[in-house]
């Protein structure tokens, strides 16, 4: 169900935001290709044997040496967690709660279009984005890794990663959109779509340092997405993806259906 | 046919505010108006009505279908102005009102072009910089453009210079002749009496009144403020079988109810250089209506 107008609308109006958002990982995916150096490697361990915590914070903590695992720890670590999240947190706003705050939504529900065909509309604009951002992001890094090191880069295990950090993200996006569907004003929206998204990442970060809180990973969602599990092929890594796969669509769902329920004051 | 019914509609938004037990009809082809002062609940019945809320007891329907069950078959023939008109600012008003064209699944541009050029409207700008009254025509556009049978207008002519109020009545006119069902809401008398048959008065959730506009302005007191040439001539004119309310100097303010011809006969007599009537406020209207013993 889809109402096609509005989705062409809703990817117009969220384009320059995500060409932004893709601008930077694609460059950050060039930089850190371009930084590969195999005999660099050397001096990155000694980095990390001097300030392991800083390193492992931004869930750099690597122990591979080869291309792929040198490109998984410095993207798959940080930079493909928190731009996709925050892109997710700002546009899952604006598509549902912001309009609901602006009262532009009035203009939406007063139209022969179901509120499950608006909000499902909105949603796969949130969705769709999130993925385009993805894809364009790896495949520029699949890219840079063939044209600066050659058959260097693990397609099988690059692939897995990816599949794991859209399905977090994805998550993630569900988890925003559900909190855009809850609410008339933006600042409630925000404080729990981004709120809660980015205390796990905080509390991830703090369980990353070391052992004194390495309990807390348990405590977050983040910890369902293990990209060295992923890239060694460990079958565990795929139940953590495939839990956030089915807890994206239990969001989403359970988003439309309260903004189907719901009193809309606009 | 009651092309709009509402019954037993009730919203309680505690302390005293939202709606109660609302009971009102109104007929295929009638303009329906919907006083009331700010915050009377006149924009929280429109949104029940537009099934964009739940209510808590009663129901409201339109050509027989429920207003929040059936939302999107109800939509389908309705037009609505909102009371308060938010667009997305980074569209033009062109490229607005060729979305919602399409957003409906309307094929082509329906009344669109006759209405820019009735209400002299150039949408090509960016709808975030156009004035207040640009922005309510913009609005005005939208809600006749695809040519609904319904039509739910939440004070539609805020913001209107006075030539534009006159078009909007008499594109009102129009359209009810064309058997067009209008409810149209407002908090000024003045807008309602001259396109609506009926009224439906509410006032602090509660209706005090669904009447026919006649009984409404034969129960009105009407205020006549009536200059005379020279103060002496106020003061005689005072000496006459007439209601006064007040003189200052060579004003004086005269009272009727629905029944001028005393008024004028006496008028004649005397040298008058100009008659005003100040604008009545709703309340005042309430109150004439209810003598003070309702309120």
């Amino acid at each position: 169900m889809i109402n096609f107008t509005l989705y062409v609308r809703g990817m117009k109006s969220s384009g320059k935001m995500l060409l932004l958002f893709a601008v930077v990982l694609v460059l950050y995916f060039a930089v850190v290709v371009w930084m590969f150096d195999p005999e660099l490697q050397e001096s990155l361990e000694q980095f990390q044997q001097t300030m392991p915590e800083l390193m492992s914070a931004f869930g750099m903590g690597q122990q591979d040496h080869s291309l792929t695992g040198f490109v998984t720890s410095y993207m798959y670590g940080f930079m493909m967690l928190v731009f996709p999240m925050v892109f997710s947190i700002l546009l899952a706003n604006r598509l549902l709660a912001g309009a609901v705050d602006h009262g532009w939504m009035a203009y939406l529900l007063a139209s022969p279009n179901t509120r499950i065909k608006i909000a499902l509309t909105q949603g796969k604009v949130l969705g769709s984005g999130l993925v385009i951002l993805i894809l364009v992001s790896a495949l520029s890094g699949l890219l840079f890794c063939e044209w600066l090191f050659p058959k260097e880069l693990e397609l099988k295990g690059f692939l897995f990663i990816n599949l794991g950090v859209l399905a977090l993200q994805l998550f993630i996006a569900g988890f925003c959109f559900f909190a855009s569907c809850l609410f008339n004003e933006t600042k409630h929206s925000l404080a729990l779509g981004a709120g809660i998204p980015c205390l796990a990442y905080l509390v991830q970060m703090l369980a990353n340092i070391g052992e004194e809180f390495e309990a807390l990973k348990y405590g977050t969602f983040f910890s369902l997405y293990n990209p060295e599990r992923l890239l060694a092929g460990e079958s565990s890594a795929w139940w953590g993806v495939a839990i956030l796969a089915a807890g994206a669509l239990v969001f989403f769902v359970l988003g439309v259906f309260l903004f189907h329920k719901r009193d809309i004051p606009v | 046919m009651s092309m709009i019914e509402v019954r037993g509609l009730t919203k309680d938004y505690k302390k005293g505010r939202g709606i109660f037990d609302l009971h009102f009809s109104v007929e295929q082809g009638e303009v329906f108006g919907y006083l009331g002062p700010n915050g009377a609940g006149k924009t929280t019945t429109i949104r029940h009505l537009m099934g964009f809320l739940n209510p808590d007891a009663g129901r409201c329907r339109i050509a027989k279908m429920d207003c929040r069950k059936r939302a999107d078959a109800v939509q389908k023939r309705l037009g609505y102005i909102p009371g308060e008109i938010a667009f997305p600012g980074d569209m033009t008003g062109t490229a607005f009102l060729r979305f919602m064209a399409k957003y409906r699944g309307m094929q082509g541009a329906g009344r669109r072009d006759e209405l820019l050029e009735r209400f002299e409207l150039d949408p090509s700008g960016k709808l975030r910089k156009m004035s207040k009254g640009m922005k309510q025509k913009v609005g005005i556009v939208c809600a006749f453009q695809h040519d609904p049978a319904v039509l739910i207008l939440d004070e539609p002519t805020s913001g209107l210079d006075p030539l534009m109020q006159n078009r909007f009545v008499q594109l009102l006119l129009e359209e009810k002749q064309r058997g067009k069902t209008i409810l149209m809401s407002s908090h000024m008398f003045e807008e309602i009496e001259r396109t609506c048959e009926r009224v439906a008065i509410i006032r602090k959730g509660r209706l005090v009144a669904v009447e026919s506009i006649e009984t409404l302005k034969a129960a009105q007191t009407q205020r006549y403020i009536i200059t005379f040439a020279s103060p002496e001539a106020a003061e005689a004119f005072c000496g006459e079988a007439l209601e006064i309310e007040a003189r200052q100097s060579h004003r004086v303010t005269v009272l009727t109810h629905g029944e001028l011809s005393a008024l004028l006969a006496a008028m004649v007599n005397y040298p008058v250089t100009a008659i005003e009537t100040p604008n009545q406020g709703l309340e005042e209207v309430f109150m004439n209506y209810y003598g003070g013993q309702g309120a």
